[in-house]
């Protein structure tokens, strides 16, 4: 690193840096996948995908027809619940079931108005396809709600207590709903897909810049300059983090926040600086990947490889705390999860840098962890 | 009559607003070895993917066997009767199986009977040498072994007409003269045609009949005798001292004027042997000329003359510089017992010689001899495991970045970025060798002067034509001025044109500047531009001596060249190995031999080919070339290898 900071070791940097910039915006293909991703590609998810249980269609399978079993059914009603017919026999229900047409088939005994009506005890059988198990889950719980809720009444009707139902000695749990007060999925979707995005680039674009080179033969060249490991490997990191934060400020001040009124409560300044030393800090893993791979084709695949388990790692998907054990000390050392913290932290809760130290400290040492080991694996390969 | 193996006829393919190929037009005769010749990008891949029915064409007309092929469906008819090996070593083979496992795939495909495929397998082996080594994947082949596995895939279902897209390219000069005998006998047993290109001017006499193309057009169709007489004339080789001064005085007068190490080379045109000594005389305006030759053209001096003229330039633009070179005998690199040790395999073995300033060196050798790791040693990117040198001055352990700072360096790959205007990658080199700007500049204005690049300015460096881009990477390499220059394979694919101005560039550079060149190359013909070459065989030195003194101890050590022309170059070859000759190959039509006693064996040769048949229609003595020397001394060495094994 001799002469890093003399003039010449300036100029290199700033010629390198410069380079892979023109390079970078004349890959017409790259830059178009590029866009996408930071505009439309979070539209999309911010608009469309939802975890909330939506007018999931439910057929109903009806061995009663009495007054109570009809008013039962009529309760499974939007905006969470969609009837979708009667089936005629249990079969023709599974078979429902089977092929998608229904999310769940409410089945209703024979004489279930009848014993209802004389008190005794009667069970009604949901059945749900919970094959996406989130989905699976809330249908079972609302309808067991609705069952429950309408038992409650009918119970309550008896005793001669009307029909308010929430008249009865019953604990009313009020829930109060901080920092996404709506319950806005676009909010979250919208920024875990961005935070997923950046790490998409922050991996590929300097592993793609770095593949080509050795494809090229150019690396051969930068080798016999007077150019040191750091001075051809850090000019990418830097080049790319200028486009991941041009695309960042594209995606929040041109999509998430005119499109979905994103708040953005803390300090935009703040944000961009982390985002910065996050995509640093996985560039590394880009660079790293690159000195494995021999082609573009694998720097692709290798991408793949190191983002899954990234996300998955990260509690974008899932919760931390809900993994087994030793996924949970995975975690820990997952830039994507303290970036995560950050970003939801500074973005919706408006938190500043004395709750962030912790994150922010973890991802500086990760990152100079694995750029330390991509320069080696490089100054191994070629030196 | 029976139809030709190929016809066609206005054969135009473009590229979108690319043409690689206008309006060509050729015959192929069934029976013949038809080669076509020309550098990279002239439009040979175009036309023989289209013969073997793997691309569609925009225009004109193709035959085969008198089928028309007009379309993929009509293209099926004749694939039967085709073999074709695309361009590129081994790239149509499978890397992880093994020769057994290669063959027997391609003849499966192309359903020939168990019985048959394992008898044809069993014969294309063993004539290719390759039945030892049957269980070894195809990755761990050498180049030259890939080759030949990939013409015994090619041949296994008997096809009537192969098709050969370039494969001597990236060979070396021994495995290439081995392919091209294999060739020729099993072309000849089995009767087949074959369509084969290459971009190395001096094969052309392995064919019958050959095409010239240059930049997707034929210059010239015929036997290649024919051709060379299309451009009668002369050329001399001579020294002349001060070298620097005649080179440009006999410039003026005969632009197809080279410097060959000491020697420089005269094509005269249109002047027989005494004119052209006369000419040359008065051109060289006082200056004397020494150990005067005259010899016949060759098809590379006939080329150039067809394209110049056709209009091509070959002076370069060079900025006359004043400068006289550093004087003295400075050594610009000294390389004293390098060795290189990977494991137990000694990729280089006690490496030692020494290049002044203002000298051409070139190191020769197979792929896998060691040339890449030596240069890597002395350009600072490989540690050596013991020895030492001194590269511009600085100590090869201790002043690595010194040393990066001092020389140029120019891949085989022209390292450019593509993408890049020449401008843009000009300027980025400046900047990593820390010019400032002013100086930036004045080198940015050099180097486009230098190769010929005004009006190229902005153009993206991926698409200029390979000669311009060539010295555009020869310009990137010298933009900080450096006292020593490294070449790895530099002007492989370029044409004759743009190889003759690059040549003229570093003769200056040397000459001139004082520049120390190190060249590395398996193409003969370069190795004859140096003023002092190394032999690399197994990482170890092998020949240290100027090009003439090597051809000398050849000669004297194995004898001189005789070229016979003959009627039935085969049996005559094998005539000829039966007497003796062991060295004897088939160029074509004729028969080239090593001989100890040349005029006895000029008068008694014909005598003893009369005996097998065999009519000579002309014996003559030839110039010993640089690929003689190489294939001569490596086979002995491997020869040696073996004995010892």
């Amino acid at each position: 690193m001799n002469g890093f900071f003399s003039g010449a070791g300036l100029r290199r940097l700033r010629v390198m840096t410069h380079k892979e910039l023109l390079q970078l915006f004349r890959d017409v293909a790259l830059m178009v996948f590029f866009l996408y991703a930071f505009t439309g590609d979070i539209y999309i998810a911010a608009s469309g995908v939802s975890m909330q249980l939506k007018n999931a269609a439910i057929a109903t399978l009806d061995a009663d027809h009495s007054l109570a079993s009809r008013e039962l059914a009529s309760r499974f009603q939007p905006p969470y619940f969609q009837a979708a017919g009667s089936a005629g026999t249990p079969q023709q229900a599974i078979r429902h079931l089977d092929d998608g047409d229904v999310m769940a088939v409410l089945d209703i005994p024979p004489r279930f108005g009848e014993r209802l009506a004389r008190g005794e005890q009667v069970a009604v059988q949901l059945q749900v396809d919970t094959s996406n198990s989130v989905l699976g889950f809330l249908a079972s719980s609302y309808g067991a709600q609705i069952v429950g809720r309408y038992g409650l009444e009918l119970a309550a009707l008896r005793e001669g207590l009307g029909s308010g139902g929430a008249s009865g000695p019953v604990i009313q749990a009020d829930t109060r709903i901080w920092y996404n007060p709506n319950q806005n999925d676009a909010w979250f979707m919208g920024i875990s897909e961005l935070l997923t995005v950046i790490t998409l680039f922050a991996i590929l674009l300097p592993a793609a810049a770095m593949v080509r080179e050795k494809e090229r033969g150019t690396i051969e060249q930068l080798m016999v300059t007077p150019l040191s490991a750091f001075q051809i490997l850090f000019p990418k990191v830097i080049a790319m983090t200028l486009v991941i934060l041009a695309g960042t400020a594209i995606a929040l001040f041109g999509v998430l926040g005119p499109g979905f009124d994103l708040p953005m409560r803390g300090s935009l300044v703040l944000f961009f600086l982390i985002t910065a030393l996050y995509v640093f800090t996985t560039a590394g893993l880009g660079l790293l990947a690159a000195t494995v791979a021999r082609n573009l084709a694998q720097v692709g695949m290798l991408t793949v490889v190191i983002l899954m388990p990234m996300l998955l790692l990260s509690g974008a998907w899932t919760p931390i705390e809900a993994m087994p054990e030793w996924m949970r000390i995975l975690a820990w050392i997952s830039p994507l999860h303290y970036f995560l913290d950050a970003a939801y932290g500074i973005l919706l809760k408006g938190v500043g840098m004395a709750l962030l130290w912790q994150p922010v400290l973890a991802m500086g040492l990760f990152g100079i962890v694995v750029f330390g080991a991509g320069m080696g694996r490089f100054g191994r390969q070629f030196g | 009559m029976t139809a030709p193996a190929i016809r066609v006829e206005g054969f135009t393919k473009r590229y979108g607003k690319r043409v690689a190929a206008d309006g060509l037009a050729l015959t192929v005769q069934r029976g013949e070895i038809y080669g076509l010749v020309g550098a990279d990008g002239a439009g040979k891949s175009s036309l023989m993917k289209a013969v073997a029915g793997v691309l569609a064409f925009d225009a004109g007309t193709l035959e085969i066997f008198g089928t028309r092929v007009d379309s993929a469906r009509s293209a099926e008819q004749v694939k039967q009767r085709i073999g074709f090996l695309p361009q590129g070593l081994g790239l149509n083979l499978y890397p992880d199986l093994s020769i057994d496992e290669n063959v027997d795939f391609f003849g499966r495909l192309r359903d020939v009977p168990a019985a048959e495929l394992l008898e044809r397998k069993r014969q294309l082996l063993e004539m290719t040498r390759l039945d030892s080594f049957r269980a070894r994947p195809m990755r761990q082949l050498s180049g030259g072994m890939k080759q030949k596995l990939g013409l015994v895939c090619t041949l296994i279902h008997e096809p009537e007409l192969v098709i050969l897209d370039e494969p001597t390219t990236g060979v070396d000069p021994v495995s290439r003269r081995d392919f091209w005998a294999i060739l020729g006998k099993l072309l000849e047993e089995k009767g087949v045609t074959a369509l084969v290109s290459t971009a190395y001017l001096d094969e052309a006499d392995r064919f019958h009949r050959v095409s010239l193309f240059h930049e997707g057009k034929v210059m010239g169709e015929g036997t290649p005798a024919e051709l060379v007489a299309r451009v009668p004339g002369t050329v001399a080789l001579f020294r002349a001292e001060p070298q620097a001064e005649a080179l440009p005085r006999l410039k003026a007068a005969f632009p197809q004027t080279e410097a060959m190490g000491a020697w420089l080379r005269v094509f005269t045109e249109g002047l027989d042997a005494p004119h052209a000594r006369s000419a040359v005389d008065k051109a060289l305006v006082g200056i004397q000329p020494d150990d005067w030759f005259a010899r016949e053209p060759e098809l590379e001096d006939v080329f150039v003359a067809m394209l110049r003229q056709r209009g091509a330039k070959l002076e370069s633009a060079f900025p006359a510089d004043k400068r006289v070179p550093a004087a003295g005998t400075d050594l610009a690199i000294e390389a004293r017992g390098l060795t290189r040790v990977f494991g137990d395999f000694r990729a280089a073995d006690a490496v030692s010689f020494t290049v002044p300033q203002g000298e051409i060196f070139g190191l020769l050798g197979a792929n896998g001899a060691g040339k890449t790791t030596v240069i890597k040693m002395l350009t600072g990117i490989l540690k050596p495991s013991s020895g030492e040198g001194r590269v511009a001055g600085a100590d090869m352990r201790s002043a690595g970045r010194a040393i990066k700072e001092r020389i140029g360096y120019m891949s085989q790959a022209f390292s450019l970025y593509h993408d890049l205007s020449v401008v843009e990658n000009i300027r980025l080199y400046a900047g990593i060798y820390g010019l400032d700007d002013a100086r930036a500049r004045r080198r940015s204005d050099w180097v486009i002067g230098m190769a010929g690049l005004a009006g190229f300015e902005n153009d993206a460096a991926g698409r200029l034509p390979m000669g311009l881009r060539q010295r555009l990477a020869l310009g990137c390499a010298l933009v900080h001025e450096p006292r020593v220059l490294f070449l790895d394979e530099p002007t492989s694919g370029v044409d004759p044109i743009g190889r003759r101005l690059f040549w003229d560039i570093l003769f200056h550079l040397s000459r001139r500047e004082g520049v120390a060149i190190l060249v590395t190359t398996h193409y003969m013909s370069e190795a004859e531009h140096c003023d002092h070459l190394a032999l690399m065989y197994a990482g170890r030195v092998v020949a240290d001596a100027s090009p003439e003194a090597m051809k000398a101890t050849i000669a004297a050590e194995s004898g001189e060249l005789v070229e016979l022309q003959v009627d039935h170059p085969v049996p005559a070859q094998a005539a000829l190995r039966a007497a003796g000759f062991a060295s004897a190959t088939l160029h074509g039509r004729a028969v080239h031999l090593l001989s100890r006693d040349a005029t006895t064996d000029l008068a008694r040769l014909p005598g003893l080919l009369a005996e097998a048949g065999v009519t000579v229609q002309s014996a003559a003595l030839r110039p010993l070339s640089m690929e003689d020397v190489f294939v001569q001394r490596i086979t002995a060495l491997e020869a040696a290898d073996r004995r010892a094994a």
